[in-house]
């Protein structure tokens, strides 16, 4: 199955660890393809292959004036992953505690209010009774 | 509390194909209860969004029927998030397909199915979702969701931190 939406795009680009370190020199500024493949043992077609991807994935553009075409970090999608994954992050687990102890506060007003058969047909009841 | 301690260890994540995980948990709740919990934005306000300082649900909104829509608005201390989606199917209360979409990308869409099953008293969870790629089903993975199995995206964690400063 071939992947094209975005989001996975996206991930696709973030993946590879030699195209995190060129968003991670970008980070710092701008500059050209040469200057970017100076610290890698790679071919410069190489580079330019892993910044085709980093393109399509909008992480990052390159100017069409200037000659020696600088490339630039894309912050905007970058921050909107930033944010994708502060929604997962380590956060299920406690979510889900914090759940159990709710329904323990629910089913605790539930009991001391009316029998637990009940509890289909006035389920909204419960947490005002107290 | 008590409750959370005795079903902690309930907490599961698996990945059953390229493209989807399984999460499960245990709640020491009659399955009404849970899925009450889960489907009313009152309720899912109190647990799901209380994460601590800077934290907060400032959007909750469930429409719950086949066809409905439901939103969130996830605040965190860096900013914030929105996720967004449809009802496709409800089974109440056993069980709740719905889409999932994060917002800044409305072309890839997660499908979970939820179910809830009752077991002596207890209510087992499960969520199966299905990411739209491998890709993004190991980025869910990698930012650590279920605790201990965090895989280190070293330099994206750097990039973060020196974006979030400029």
């Amino acid at each position: 199955m071939t992947t094209t939406d975005p989001l996975s795009a996206t991930f696709a680009a973030l993946a590879d660890p030699t195209r995190r370190a060129i968003l991670a020199r970008l980070a710092s500024g701008d500059c050209s393809v040469g200057e970017l493949a100076a610290p890698f043992d790679m071919s410069m077609p190489a580079i330019s292959k892993h910044l085709r991807v980093l393109e399509n994935a909008g992480l990052v553009s390159r100017s069409r004036e200037a000659q020696r075409r600088p490339c630039h970090l894309e912050a905007a999608p970058l921050k909107d992953i930033v944010d994708w994954a502060e929604h997962y992050r380590s956060r299920w687990e406690g979510r889900f505690d914090r759940l159990d102890d709710y329904l323990k506060e629910l089913t605790t007003n539930t009991t001391n209010a009316t029998n637990t058969t009940n509890t289909k047909e006035k389920p909204n009841a419960r947490k005002h009774r107290k | 509390m008590l409750a959370s301690t005795a079903n902690k260890d309930t907490f599961n994540v698996a990945t059953v194909s390229d493209q989807e995980i399984r999460m499960t948990r245990v709640f020491d709740a009659p399955r009404a209860l849970v899925y009450e919990a889960m489907t009313k934005p009152e309720h899912v306000k109190r647990w799901w969004g209380n994460l601590g300082d800077g934290y907060s649900v400032s959007v909750c909104e469930i429409d719950l029927r086949v066809g409905g829509k439901w939103r969130f608005v996830n605040k965190h201390p860096q900013g914030e998030a929105e996720f967004y989606g449809e009802y496709r199917e409800l089974d109440m209360p056993g069980r709740i397909v719905f889409t999932e979409i994060f917002a800044p990308f409305p072309d890839s869409v997660s499908v979970v199915t939820s179910t809830l099953v009752e077991e002596g008293g207890k209510t087992r969870f499960t969520a199966i979702v299905k990411y739209p790629s491998l890709e993004v089903r190991d980025m869910v993975l990698a930012t650590g969701m279920e605790k201990g199995a965090a895989i280190s995206y070293d330099r994206l964690e750097d990039l973060v931190a020196e974006l979030a400063r400029s």
